[in-house]
């Protein structure tokens, strides 16, 4: 525990003079935010909606950082300490693996929620934005999303043999879903068959989920994108910490 | 005899090229052991395969009685690593690197206390970017120490260092070693080999070509210098 506190106030330090993922994870996704509330106000999401074009957004937007940290940020951090061989003096440590993993986890699992809480604020107060459904349900929703697409960060950095293929697969995996998944353009707004392809990526079923939780609409298939999230989740730790490298 | 280190018939080989072959080691408690030879004869490999961050081809390897493959989070709590290179996060400072450092042991040494030994006192919250070589290669040392260890590998141990940091890492490390400190070292300075180890092993492309005191290496080459000895023990022929 006095090894998790301390590794993590370090490299919560660390990761903040590094300011990009202050960018990318807080940042972007607010600015989306203000766009879409100052385009759309508080407009219904089409005519006769009982609910705002920004609530129903929200969902989406709250899922941008975890979209970053996840694919971007953790794929990273993991194989640049690879790569300095940072790890390799850790090896010669009594650390273990999933210490070093779970301090990162952590690192941006608190960006997530300052963004999160950070959306949730601006939103209310400027554009008038309503939680509608359960609040506990759009958390529960929105920490398995965290945990799926972290597991797919963690595997890309165990897995990527350097830090030029873990940012090529990083990205690959990142942009796609940011811009196909509903994070930035509205899923509702795409022609039904990109809407299927869309529907392939996790994020997308994780962004239905907190659409739903969100604004308390009942879903058909509830049980279909939480089975897919928690499997990705289990299968890609489990691929993280088995083939995990220091060198 | 009580080897902290034990080394049996250890060999790796890296395609045709053989980095070691066979070689045997023992380093007792309390004492300094040197392991010498030219860029290239092994020296880097062999310590990699005792700490077991490569894995030999074969050979068994023991320290305080313990697999470093096999053992490593106990073994690891008694052992501290200085490697050649520094490797460190970007825009880490002093502290923070000694902060987390401790943090990944059970037990930990006061890290102001060896910085403040090493000459580092005043460099605590500096960047570790910032520091000169020389700077650096003593926190590195600190930091190998920080665990309290029983053992220490120390690789390329005063690289870069200037003569009057050089004399003052002697005098801590032989302080260390009368407290019992089992230290193994690799140097290319053969004057702090004669000031510092009890026994000494000189690898020629991977094979122990000579293994003994300082004393008898002289006494077994016609020379009666040091360094000139162990030029003619690793010479190409």
């Amino acid at each position: 525990m006095r090894t998790f506190c301390t590794m993590l106030k370090t490299e919560w330090k660390l990761s903040l003079r590094g300011m990009d993922m202050f960018i990318f994870a807080i940042c972007m996704p607010l600015v989306v935010l203000v766009i879409l509330g100052i385009l759309y106000g508080d407009q219904p999401a089409y005519a006769g909606a009982s609910y705002t074009f920004l609530e129903q957004s929200f969902g989406a937007l709250a899922s941008i950082s975890i979209c970053a940290g996840g694919v971007m940020g953790l794929p990273l951090v993991v194989s640049d300490y690879r790569n300095r061989k940072i790890l390799k003096r850790l090896q010669v440590t009594p650390v273990s693996p999933a210490m070093i993993l779970l301090v990162q986890v952590a690192i941006y699992t608190l960006y997530a929620l300052a963004s999160l809480v950070l959306l949730f604020l601006v939103a209310s107060i400027f554009f008038g934005l309503q939680i509608r459904g359960s609040f506990a349900l759009f958390l529960c929703g929105y920490l398995l999303v965290l945990l799926s697409m972290f597991s797919i960060g963690l595997m890309v950095g165990g897995v990527a043999p350097n830090t030029k293929i873990a940012g090529v697969i990083a990205s690959v995996l990142y942009f796609p879903m940011l811009i196909f998944s509903g994070a930035t353009l509205p899923y509702e707004a795409m022609p039904s068959a990109l809407q299927k392809a869309a529907d392939i990526l996790p994020l997308t079923q994780g962004i239905k989920l907190l659409k739903a939780a969100s604004l308390g609409l009942p879903i058909d298939d509830i049980w279909l994108p939480v089975v897919v999230m928690a499997a990705i989740a289990v299968v890609c730790i489990a691929i993280a910490l088995r083939f995990f490298r220091w060198e | 005899m009580d080897c902290v280190i034990q080394v049996e018939t250890l060999s790796k080989t890296y395609g045709t090229l053989t980095a070691v072959d066979h070689l045997n080691l023992c380093v007792e408690r309390g004492t300094v052991f040197g392991l010498l030879g030219a860029n290239g004869a092994g020296k880097s490999t062999t310590i990699e395969c005792i700490l077991g961050t490569k894995k030999p081809d074969c050979g068994t390897v023991r320290i305080l009685g313990q697999n470093p493959a096999t053992d490593r989070k106990k073994l690891f709590e008694r052992v501290g690593i200085q490697f050649q290179e520094a490797n460190y996060q970007e825009k880490i400072t002093v502290r923070e690197l000694c902060e987390v450092t401790a943090s990944l042991y059970r037990k930990a040494d006061d890290f102001r206390r060896l910085l403040a030994e090493f000459g580092l006192a005043d460099k605590e919250k500096s960047p570790v970017n910032s520091l000169s070589g020389g700077q650096r290669q003593r926190l590195f040392i600190v930091l190998a120490l920080l665990p309290d260890p029983e053992v220490v590998f120390l690789d390329e141990l005063t690289t870069g260092l200037d003569a009057r940091a050089r004399r003052d890492v002697w005098k801590i490390l032989s302080e260390l070693k009368a407290k019992g400190l089992t230290i193994l070292l690799t140097s290319h300075f053969m004057d702090e080999v004669e000031a510092l180890c009890d026994q000494i092993c000189i690898l020629k492309h991977g094979r122990p070509i000579f293994y003994g005191t300082v004393a008898q290496a002289v006494e077994q080459s016609p020379f009666e210098q040091f360094e000139d000895a162990y030029l003619w023990y690793t010479e190409e022929e």
